[in-house]
């Protein structure tokens, strides 16, 4: 093997990265290039700025069902784990008699929603259920239970801690023709997306979950506290879909219980579109960051574009089944490139997961 | 038979029912789960009968009951079909919309020149609605056999296309407008019955039919089962799961023809909670998610229960809300119940299994 060519097609290979993100990047990159050429209004900063928006909520949600996929699960409860602690939070401090504070209500929120995600972790672990069909039904239950027990009315105005949040910007960039204002609550999501890159990249915790994603009995004989490891990601699962649902609240300076629920599939394509393996024990963070900008610079896209918003969710299916309809085929010739190989084996370097 | 002169005429009816009864059962040989949902679908209607009879009793309440089993009924059934090759379908209802509108489009564009003939033209205009439902299983179907896209991920992309579609057709807005002769199929009652529970019964049984005796539904249900397994016995498993997304398109395509039948409009958003309500249905009706299991009846005992559940809580003034949380309730404790007696009888082998 000699070294120049060796090194070349490493260095392609990391470029591609471990879960296609650089063929990911290269088509976003491909779609703002496009777009920005077909209509000039689309490269600036007002535009990059309300995407950056626009994404927040989606972003957490995804990176939450990114780290159930990488479990090797599927999770369709979280939209409702989000709404019910972000709805209950706000009729909490509804009417000014308890006004908690912006941390403490993010707290209270969280803590709802870590319960909520227990509830869902503690069932699929402890029965050894599908993720699926557990979510599925928590999802009712929790959907039931908010507008059963909480309430089902839209409150309108937000307490004031909240109401303040809604409207503040961490970036105010003064243009001629007026001003691109980046919202605050894009701290939070770049805070967790880079923590949790670190967690899963770093911990013991994050690469327990892909080794249980990847095969389950083996992380168990390797001695990983596999109960322990599901239930703590359910957890913080439904946690972090609490902080979307604040969020989500703030962002929207209303509260509805009918929000969000509905949505699940969608967040889940842009976890797909990010390189993650439904089956487990693959994707990463930056895939999953990649996914989501490029469904939100999709939607975007498409209105500027002239193309009647309707389009939209069918551009992010089609977009969808070619991601995916490319990787199948690629695993297919991998997997007979293999076969050929086995006849005539030949030392191959390990893939770095 | 005359009872007048026995000793003790009741007991002696009661016996004979008894065995009767016993000797019925024996015949009807089910499985556990269509048992297990049998008996829910009694207990359930026994509980509102209870409950509410006045309101949950009367003919009314029955008949709905039976108008709004069917297009779950049959979507749930076709869900099952994907379930058990170990896929999934979650493009269902997005081919049923769009079927309606297609249908309803059609009858709209030539009733405006000649409402006679559209009225005519009912055949064709269902017979296209069907198809556009072929249609969409015939690209779920290359996309999981020839391509070769996990179930889960190729439908979840053609639901977003064929929704998409639906969408931009019909500019978000709810069409109105279906030939008269369906709609009144759908109003119609064959002693008592709604025309439209029989069309499920019929689909129900060709599909149950399909499963067990024909060639093609022994391989489907081997492909769920296990798949090197069946290739390796000669099954191919490409034209099977082909066929398995053909027929789901297929009869989601019925149901957009019952979903116009029912009301005579058509949007692109109609049912969207059927998505994951089907899969419930089905899973419930004692389908194995991971495939190679699955009974229609079963699943057509589900879908009568959550039917009855649903319409039974409105009986006795429960929201609809109520409704959610109990068929989420029902959903995972049953799911428990399974995986609890199954453990247990694997850690207690033969001594004192209960049956």
């Amino acid at each position: 093997m000699s070294a120049p060519q060796s090194s070349a097609t490493s260095w392609a290979r990391r470029l591609r990265g471990a879960n296609n993100e650089g063929v990911l990047a290269l088509i976003l990159l491909l779609v703002v290039v496009g777009m920005s050429i077909a209509n000039p209004v689309f490269l600036t900063l007002p535009t990059a700025f309300s995407i950056a928006r626009d994404a927040i909520v989606p972003l957490i949600l995804a990176l939450g069902v990114l780290l159930i996929i990488i479990l090797g699960g599927i999770d369709v409860s979280f939209a409702a784990i989000a709404v019910f602690a972000g709805y209950a939070t706000v009729r909490l401090m509804e009417g000014g008699t308890l006004d908690l504070g912006l941390v403490a209500a993010f707290a209270v929120a969280i803590v709802i929603g870590g319960c909520l995600g227990a509830i869902n972790g503690w069932v699929i672990a402890r029965f050894r259920l599908p993720t699926l069909i557990v979510t599925l039904g928590t999802q009712g239950i929790f959907k039931g239970a908010l507008l059963t027990y909480v309430g089902g009315k839209y409150i309108a105005n937000l307490p004031e801690s909240l109401a303040g949040v809604g409207t503040a910007n961490v970036l105010e960039v003064s243009l001629e023709n007026g001003q691109a204002n980046l919202h605050v609550m894009v701290i939070p999501a770049v805070v967790l997306a880079v923590v949790l890159a670190w967690v899963l990249r770093r911990t013991m915790f994050g690469r327990s979950i892909y080794a249980i994603g990847g095969d389950i009995e083996a992380a168990r004989r390797a001695g990983i506290r596999v109960v322990r490891v599901q239930v703590w990601v359910f957890v913080i699962v439904g946690a972090m879909a609490a902080t979307a649902g604040m969020i989500y609240m703030i962002l929207g300076r209303s509260a509805s219980p009918h929000e969000l629920v509905g949505t699940e599939l969608d967040i889940i394509a842009a976890v797909v579109l990010g390189g993650a393996s439904i089956f487990g024990g693959r994707g990463s963070v930056l895939g999953t960051v990649l996914g989501v900008l490029l469904v939100q610079v999709i939607n975007n896209s498409l209105i500027l574009a002239g193309v009647p918003s309707a389009w939209q969710r069918a551009a992010v299916g089609a977009l969808l089944v070619v991601g995916v309809g490319i990787q199948a085929i690629a695993a297919r010739r991998a997997s007979q490139v293999r076969r050929v190989q086995e006849v005539a084996p030949e030392p191959k370097e390990v893939a770095a997961v | 038979m005359s009872t007048v002169e026995k000793p003790n005429p009741l007991k002696q009816v009661n016996d004979a029912v008894d065995s009767r009864w016993s000797e019925l059962l024996s015949r009807v040989h089910m499985e556990r789960t269509t048992r297990r949902m049998l008996a829910l679908v009694v207990i359930a209607f026994a509980l509102f009968a209870v409950l509410a009879p006045n309101v949950f009793l009367s003919a009314i309440n029955l008949q709905n009951i039976a108008l709004a089993s069917p297009e779950i009924g049959i979507l749930a059934v076709a869900m099952m079909l994907a379930m058990l090759t170990g896929g999934i379908d979650l493009s269902l209802v997005s081919i049923a919309n769009l079927s309606a509108i297609t249908m309803s489009t059609i009858y709209t564009a030539v009733a405006a020149t000649d409402p006679a003939q559209a009225e005519a033209m009912m055949p064709v205009i269902v017979l296209a609605g069907v198809l556009v439902g072929l249609a969409g299983g015939a690209i779920n179907g290359v996309l999981v056999s020839v391509v070769g896209i996990t179930p889960i991920l190729a439908t979840l992309g053609t639901m977003q296309i064929y929704n998409g579609v639906a969408v931009a057709w019909t500019g978000g807005s709810t069409l109105y407008g279906a030939p008269s002769a369906l709609t009144a199929m759908g109003m119609s009652t064959l002693a008592g019955v709604p025309l439209l529970f029989l069309a499920f019964v019929l689909v129900a049984v060709g599909v149950g039919a399909l499963l067990n005796r024909t060639p093609l539904g022994l391989k489907v249900q081997l492909q769920g089962a296990n798949p090197t397994a069946a290739r390796y016995s000669g099954i191919r498993g490409r034209s099977v799961l082909m066929s398995t997304y053909l027929l789901t398109g297929l009869l989601g395509g019925i149901a957009g023809v019952l979903f116009l039948a029912r009301n005579p409009t058509a949007s692109a958003d109609y049912g969207a909670s059927y998505v994951l309500l089907v899969i419930v249905i089905a899973v419930l009706g004692g389908t194995n998610p991971n495939g190679g299991y699955a009974t229609v009846l079963g699943v057509v005992l589900a879908t009568l229960t959550l039917q009855i559940v649903s319409s039974g809580f409105t009986a006795v003034r429960l929201s609809s809300y109520e409704y959610a949380m109990a068929q989420g309730v029902i959903l995972i404790a049953v799911m428990v119940l399974d995986q609890v007696r199954w453990r247990r009888r694997r850690r207690r082998p033969a001594a004192t299994v209960a049956a």
